[in-house]
């Protein structure tokens, strides 16, 4: 029973969100407002008992000598709380630097080591090399210099160089309408999903308690 | 007059036709054939390469919000390994359900297959906060990250987990991601341990990943439901027996939404055109009218 009642609250918000389709209405808010909440909720809980419980908390009460390390992140997680408190709201900063200083210096290898170095790599080709992809390669060489030529704004973009910056716009309208078609079919999987679910799951399930 | 009127039709018939567009092919399913593409072929032939001696590590880095997409990719993957032998561990790294999605796709699949034992064949670690720290300290040791499995177990007392250290390990890396997740994969992951990955994406982020693809960061690529359908097909023409499973009728599958995803982009071609049509005619009579009225 517990499970038809789901599949009805979850039909019920499908509807709701559905409604905008027509216009704007308490019942669209409404659905909105308990999803950003409901996950919100879901975030927090799920956070403390995957991650704080298992990797801080149980460590820390387990074998305190082992893991007294670990009461670095706890003070610095915790001191993030005190921008609520004017007068020392300055000391959150400490525990912020921290945090972007970490996801700097992750992020600054990961782009050079792992996107930029492979990604010219990849694009430094034989123009007409490879037996079954030689215009692939010619088409691939040509496109990156046109969209670097167009992105080059140093030199007026007239002439030659206006040519080869107009030939770039081609290649990046090609580009978003790719990504444009591929957005298109994500977001009619989307709703296959919820149709799916409509007409079938929900009248399977609900002929199941029946 | 009357041509304004075409370019003006109320959105809601569009709607109406969507929906009709939709739900008719899951209704009454069509049957229309689906083709392999190089990017899923590539992985299904790198899983074909894998037996009961190697392991790879599913990674669930979506949602409910992209499941429809998702979740037959997951499903089709992890019945491959399953029937393969391979063992398989599974984690998840998507905040919002990411963790939840993985439980319900296993709950799915492994009543399947009753001689796999979970912690010999496969391993749940559930969902760890922080993805780029947590990618990077695997490569260290999954017991740094996970000291206990989903369903609270010691990482050592699970057989699996004591001969998987870390990516050392590790034969291939799956992500399914509905967002950066999956080129976190490729950048960090691959590029700094080398680890094979390969990505089961939504449509929306798909193109970004084929630059991916093509610098061989990433060994294979299923773009969203079709990706999903293809490799449905891979599975079911190679092993013939899941053919019975995915013709259930009432049960989701990818190559079923592909006919609803077909009909769909049929009616939106068939609105672009009209709509396209229309317009240029009512530019030409309005040029016409144009050049009588001079």
């Amino acid at each position: 029973m517990s499970q038809l009642i789901g599949v009805w609250v979850a039909a019920f918000l499908t509807l709701c969100i559905f409604s905008f389709l027509s216009r704007d209405n308490p019942f669209f808010r409404f659905a909105e407002s308990l999803f950003a909440g409901v996950s919100l909720g879901y975030y927090i809980g799920i956070v403390a008992v995957n991650t704080l419980v298992p990797n801080l908390i149980n460590p820390l009460f387990g074998d305190f000598g082992a893991n007294a390390h670990l009461l670095i992140p706890l003070l610095l997680g915790l001191n993030l709380y005190t921008r609520f408190i004017p007068r020392i709201a300055w000391l959150a900063r400490i525990s912020l630097a921290v945090y972007i200083a970490y996801y700097i210096g992750i992020n600054m290898v990961q782009k050079i080591q792992g996107e930029i170095v492979p990604q010219v790599g990849s694009t430094i080709l034989h123009p007409i090399g490879g037996v079954m992809t030689p215009v692939d390669n010619l088409i691939l060489i040509v496109g990156v210099l046109a969209v670097l030529i167009y992105f080059y704004f140093s030199i007026e973009h007239r002439g030659a160089v206006g040519a080869v910056s107009r030939l770039g716009v081609w290649f990046l309208m090609l580009g978003f309408g790719a990504a444009f078609g591929y957005t298109v079919m994500g977001r009619v999987s989307l709703l296959i999903g919820r149709m799916n679910f409509l007409f079938i799951d929900l009248v399977r399930i609900t002929g199941q308690v029946f | 007059m009357k041509l304004e009127r075409l370019v003006n039709i109320d959105r809601r018939i569009v709607y109406l036709c969507i929906a009709v567009g939709t739900t008719l092919p899951l209704l009454l399913p069509i049957g229309l054939p689906v083709s392999s593409t190089p990017p899923v072929r590539s992985l299904f032939e790198k899983v074909e390469s894998l037996g009961p001696e190697d392991v790879v590590l599913l990674s669930f880095d979506y949602g409910p919000t992209t499941a429809p997409e998702n979740t037959p990719m997951a499903e089709a993957i992890l019945r491959h390994c399953f029937t393969r032998g391979i063992k398989v561990v599974v984690i998840a790294l998507f905040p919002i359900g990411g963790v939840t999605m993985a439980g319900e796709v296993l709950a799915n699949i492994t009543p399947e297959y009753p001689q796999l034992q979970e912690g010999v064949d496969y391993a749940f670690l559930g969902y760890k906060d922080g993805a780029q720290a947590a990618m990077k300290q695997m490569g260290v040791a999954f017991v740094n990250v996970f000291p206990v499995d989903n369903g609270r177990r010691p990482l050592g007392e699970i057989p699996l987990m004591q001969r998987v250290v870390n990516y050392d390990d590790v034969d291939l890396i799956v992500t399914l991601s509905t967002n950066v997740i999956a080129e976190w994969w490729a950048n960090l992951v691959n590029a700094q341990f080398g680890t094979p990955v390969a990505v089961g994406a939504t449509a929306v982020s798909a193109p970004k990943y084929y630059a991916f693809l093509d610098s061989g960061q990433m060994i294979g690529l299923l773009g969203g439901l079709k990706g999903a359908s293809e490799y449905e097909r891979l599975v079911i023409d190679r092993y013939p027996h899941f053919a019975r499973l995915y013709d259930r009728p009432g049960v989701y599958t990818a190559i079923k939404g592909m006919d609803a995803q077909t009909v769909d982009h049929a009616i939106i071609m068939a609105f672009i055109l009209f709509g396209n049509t229309v317009h240029f005619l009512i530019r030409r009579r309005d040029r016409r009218a144009g050049l009588r009225d001079a």
